[in-house]
């Protein structure tokens, strides 16, 4: 628009279109659009390469069938363990809002859930493996390989997503309903019926999709800590197929149905509603009861339970610490890994937070507007990099750019971009609640202000910085523990952090391996005290 | 959202400047990441061969062996390398197949002799027997034969066929000792398997940290305990049966830009100053006879050689794995 | 002059007609049982709700045409009139461009008694405080066309009246065509010019 039109009609109105205007849209789309071309692309990659042929006898084997009967079951478990034990925790921090340490513990939830896997994995072996710390207390026949170890490890990435959201939804309970329930002297079973049950019953089924879909498509944990064949879901057997056979019709065939099961089951519990996912507006004032001693100190002890499980993996790689000669140690070669680990986190997690927030443009105009269905659509596919297979985005991409581009060069920016596609998802689900919360209270008040795009931003960024700094951070997180995105485009002279520890621990040095992986850690956690405050906006 | 923006285009723009200082090389190797990292071979071979051939050498490294394959199959004639580095025996036919090897025209005849080595495109640098490694410490009394850790109970850990070469080479060993029986033997080696890895580091850090009583490595991997680490308890079973080969091998490209350049590079490999660094970065055995080496590679198992040639790997390769496959997942 | 033209609104299935014209500067109460389209009257005018037919005339001019923000239109909601995240002051600056009219503002709040107010967050407001901030604010705006959906709702009779008072004194100073929503005879004697009786199609 020239210059003096612009003027124009921002004098006749006070103001252009609204954020959520067409124009906005037209961004929010292309970006959807590009991230949609970077899919697409990706399988055009491998068809073209394979020829498009699928392996359809591969639909035929038991080997296959015990594959899909394998990651059914482990996901199904993985998510009912997550929240059954999630529940207890929540409920003990929503009793005791006062409780010792509890910024610090939530601060802890979040830490888990982005946990990088090697880390992770590496915790748990000091800790359960064979020689492992706590291994004399489980008995003769305990392995932590197989299904046991993977649910271990899944419940320890997810349980803390879980506490968040249910004591979220537990949070959500208007101060109204627990007076009425005193005045009707409702007793603790039927406070936990009829008030408790309604307010996490609305999140239970969404919850529990997503950590299933998390589940199902695991890669790092389940190749880990599977075992063996027995233990493989599809996420694994394509990379199993593409790794030594380079079997393209067998990875696609695979890939199309992961994509079917796992995107279904997403659209599915996108139907049924959203959970406020990772806790966007954690500070309430509640007025719940204070339970008495014996309940009391029953959640005290779920309290320190929580916390003795989650910390203790991390504290298991400390032993590690003491054999390293930390005066020897090499600081100048972990330093320049640190530091690229750290901008390549930042530069996803803005880059991903920026395409969230433009993607959900649209999203949030088809909700204004009542088109359900529309924002439905648009939702699934703002999150569909959640359900693609992240190895078939990777290698299928590499695949068509390695002739084009020179990829020695510049992988690094294709591990930038793959990475911030890959966390967009988690960027949009924690934006969503809270930018539709803004539109369904004050949508119609800032129209009627007429305020401008830079007065609504304004206005908007102070409603949602919360959100949006939490959500940096998580993506970040998510970004700084990549290999696998790295392992295929990363080259030598960009090592980031994580890809070190997996370095120092292919050449015998474990103890490097430990120093790295806890550094890694303290990072992390260093993200969170900066981008996960306490919010107490609305 | 400007300022991430600028932000992206900033990181961007730096890395194109720093990418762009890389010149392109005068010999292009394409090898795996362990070969160049600031511990393995890779810097002091590159610093040896660049004093003597007053030439520019880059090592382009992808994730292992064959990922390098994979990576010729993708590229086909648009690839960058002169010379190849790192895929192993067993991988030789499917690349030779693709049509994008040139012969190397060397005299091989100052091989080790065990070696048995005729082959017109692939020159082998370096070697290893595939062994399962114990800790003394733990146990006392190891067993002497493939049949006999398979009956045994003791706890063991090996890798993945499908993502792994020493995955691949228990598959071949098995297949040998065992044959048309190896299904049977899959099943009952898992039932005192404490885990299947991705690779190798997996399966042997998870050993160190004492999750197994057997890993499978290679013959060499006690040599790097000595010297590296002083530690003299890790040792090598030697089983009756005969241990498979690992042999690691390098070869000329077809659009090499300098074949004789490259050819240099592949003698220089098999030369006696190269065979000395690589046993001590890459902790496998020399090719050549008569090379200087650390005593703890005198106390290493000397085993007799079975196994398969690379045509019969390659015509077999997909159904042993399906048989593996299922077996081992029973 | 505003002129409601032959209007059909369709609002939960229900077809809702008006037809009235207001004169520039006047002000009109407009009154009719809970359910009778008070409500989406005004928001037809604003720009929240779709006609389907007829038309909304302003100075001879359609508004229909122009989205909410085009609208030469001040509005006052039953509820969400402030930001919660934003503390009083700053809400109370939204809606004027450029030119806040700061003087006017605190002689409003002081005379409607909220000027101790301004650093706090709407939170910590009763909801008659809230309801006189957001009547400021409203009607303060440049827009000649103020509509104020229930104002005075939640006031006590004390500040009910004072409201109602300034509220009329400020529409005729500024010459704001106002359109009123309102239960209350009490408000219609106080403010308004006339009174309009909304009822069903058919009554």
């Amino acid at each position: 628009m020239p210059l003096k039109m612009r003027r124009a009609a921002a004098s006749l109105g006070g103001s252009l279109r609204g954020i959520c205007g067409a124009r906005a849209g037209l961004a929010g789309a292309t970006v959807l659009a590009l991230c949609l071309l970077l899919t697409a692309l990706s399988f055009y990659g491998l068809i073209g390469f394979g020829r498009g042929g699928l392996d359809t006898r591969l639909l035929a084997d038991p080997y296959f069938h015990s594959l899909l009967q394998f990651s059914f079951k482990q996901a199904g478990l993985s998510a009912l363990l997550s929240l059954l034990l999630a529940w207890p925790v929540a409920r003990a921090l929503y009793y005791h809002p006062g409780l010792a340490l509890q910024r610090s513990f939530l601060r802890l939830c979040l830490l888990g859930f982005c946990m990088p896997t090697l880390v992770l994995i590496t915790g748990l072996v000091a800790l359960l493996g064979r020689n492992g710390l706590l291994t004399p207390l489980l008995g003769e026949n305990w392995n932590l390989y197989g299904l046991g170890g993977i649910l271990i490890a899944h419940v320890y990435l997810n349980l803390p997503f879980a506490v968040r959201a249910l004591l979220l939804a537990l949070q959500h309970i208007p101060d109204s309903s627990w007076r009425l329930a005193a005045q009707l002297k409702l007793g603790p079973w039927q406070r936990l019926r009829l008030i408790e049950w309604p307010a996490l019953q609305i999140s239970l089924l969404p919850l529990f999709g997503f950590i299933f879909v998390l589940c199902f498509n695991s890669f790092a944990v389940v190749l880990a800590l599977g075992g063996g064949p027995r233990a493989t879901t599809i996420e694994v057997a394509i990379y199993q197929a593409l790794k030594y056979d380079f079997n393209i019709p067998e990875a696609l065939t695979l890939a199309w149905i992961q994509l079917l099961i796992a995107g279904s089951l997403f659209l599915l519990l996108a139907r049924l509603g959203s959970a406020h996912w990772l806790g966007v507006d954690s500070a309430r004032r509640t007025r719940a009861p204070r339970p008495a001693a014996p309940a009391r100190t029953l959640h005290l002890l779920v309290y320190a339970t929580a916390w003795l499980s989650l910390t203790l993996p991390i504290l298991a790689l400390l032993p590690g610490l003491l054999d390293a000669d930390l005066q020897r140690f090499d600081w100048p070669a972990i330093l320049r890994p640190a530091l690229i680990t750290l901008i390549l986190g930042l530069g996803a997690g803005f880059g991903a937070l920026g395409a969230a927030y433009l993607m959900l443009l649209p999203v949030r105009r088809a909700r204004i507007q009542h088109q359900t269905k529309r924002a439905l659509a648009l939702e699934w596919l703002s999150t569909h990099t959640l359900v693609a297979p992240a190895l078939v985005l990777s290698v299928g991409l590499y695949i068509l750019l390695l002739p084009r581009l020179d990829l020695d060069r510049y992988g690094i920016l294709l591990v930038l971009l793959l990475n911030t596609a890959v966390v967009i998802p988690f960027a949009v689900q924690q934006l969503r609640p809270r930018l539709l919360q803004f539109d369904r209270h004050y949508d119609r008040l800032g129209r009627s202000l007429k305020l401008g795009v830079r007065a609504r931003l304004a206005v908007e960024w102070r409603f949602a910085r919360g959100a949006c700094l939490a959500s940096l951070g998580l993506v970040m997180l998510l970004a700084m523990g990549d290999v696998a995105i790295f392992s295929i485009f990363g080259s030598a002279d960009w090592t980031t952090l994580p890809w070190l520890i997996y370095g120092y621990a292919g050449t015998y040095r474990l103890e490097e391996a430990s120093v790295a992986s806890l550094l890694l850690l303290g990072l992390c956690a260093l993200v969170l005290l900066i981008f996960e405050r306490e919010r107490p906006d609305a | 959202m400007k300022t991430p923006l600028s932000f992206c285009t900033g990181l961007a723009l730096g890395t194109l400047a720093l990418s762009a200082a890389a010149e392109s090389a005068d010999l292009r190797v394409y090898t795996y990441d362990s070969f160049v990292s600031e511990w393995g071979p890779g810097p002091q071979i590159e610093s040896a061969f660049e004093a003597q051939c007053d030439c520019d050498l880059e090592f382009i490294a992808v994730e292992d062996g064959v990922s390098i394959l994979n990576r010729l199959r993708i590229e086909r004639e648009g690839n960058k390398a002169d010379v190849i580095l790192g895929i192993d025996d067993a991988l030789i036919e499917e690349t030779r197949a693709t049509s994008l090897i040139a012969p190397h025209a060397l005299d091989l005849s100052g091989l080790k002799a065990e070696l048995n080595w005729h082959d017109s495109d692939f020159v082998p640098f370096d070697y290893g027997y595939f062994a399962f490694i114990y800790d003394s410490t733990r146990v006392g009394q190891p067993v002497d034969s493939l049949r006999a850790l398979i009956e045994s109970d003791a706890s063991v850990i090996y890798q993945d066929p499908r993502t792994s070469t020493p995955g691949q080479g228990l598959m071949l060993w098995v297949k040998s000792v065992y044959g048309d029986d190896a299904a049977a033997a899959w099943t009952r080696l898992a039932s005192h398997t404490v885990t299947v890895t991705k690779g190798w580091w997996e399966a042997y850090s998870l050993f160190l940290e004492g999750d197994a009583d057997y890993v499978l490595s290679y013959s060499t991997s006690p040599a790097y305990h000595q010297v590296a680490e002083g530690k003299n308890q890790y040792r090598a079973a030697a089983f009756s049966e005969g241990h498979v080969a690992q042999i690691e091998v390098g070869a000329i490209t077809r659009n090499a830009q300098d074949p004789e350049l490259a050819r240099r590079f592949l003698q220089f490999l098999i030369s006696a100053e190269a065979q000395a660094i690589i046993p001590v970065t890459n902790w496998m055995l020399p090719v050549v006879d008569d090379v200087e080496l650390p005593d703890a590679f005198d106390s290493l198992i000397r085993p007799e050689r079975i196994g398969f040639t690379p045509q019969q790997v390659e015509q077999s390769r997909r159904d042993w794995l399906r048989e593996w496959r299922s077996a081992a997942s029973r | 002059m505003l002129e409601i033209d032959r209007l059909d609104v369709m609002r939960d299935g229900m077809p809702l007609h008006y037809h009235f014209d207001v004169d520039a500067g006047e002000i009109l109460a407009i009154q009719g049982r809970s359910g009778v389209g008070k409500t989406t009257l005004l928001d037809t005018i604003a720009g929240f709700e779709q006609a389907r037919n007829g038309d909304i005339r302003w100075q001879g001019r359609s508004l229909l045409k122009l989205p909410a923000e085009r609208r030469p239109v001040s509005m006052l909601f039953q509820d969400h009139n402030l930001f919660e995240h934003l503390a009083i002051d700053a809400n109370l600056r939204l809606g004027f461009g450029d030119g806040v009219p700061e003087g006017a503002l605190l002689d409003a709040c002081t005379r409607l008694g909220v000027d101790a107010l301004l650093q706090r967050k709407p939170g910590e407001l009763s909801g008659g405080q809230r309801q006189r901030i957001a009547l400021i604010r409203t009607l303060l705006r440049p827009e000649p066309i103020v509509l104020l959906d229930e104002p005075f709702a939640e006031l006590d009779p004390e500040s009910r009246e004072t409201a109602a008072r300034w509220t009329r004194e400020v529409a005729r100073a500024g010459k704001k065509t106002l359109l009123l929503v309102t239960h209350q005879d009490e408000d219609v004697r106080l403010v308004a010019d006339r009174a309009l009786n909304l009822t069903w199609h058919g009554d």
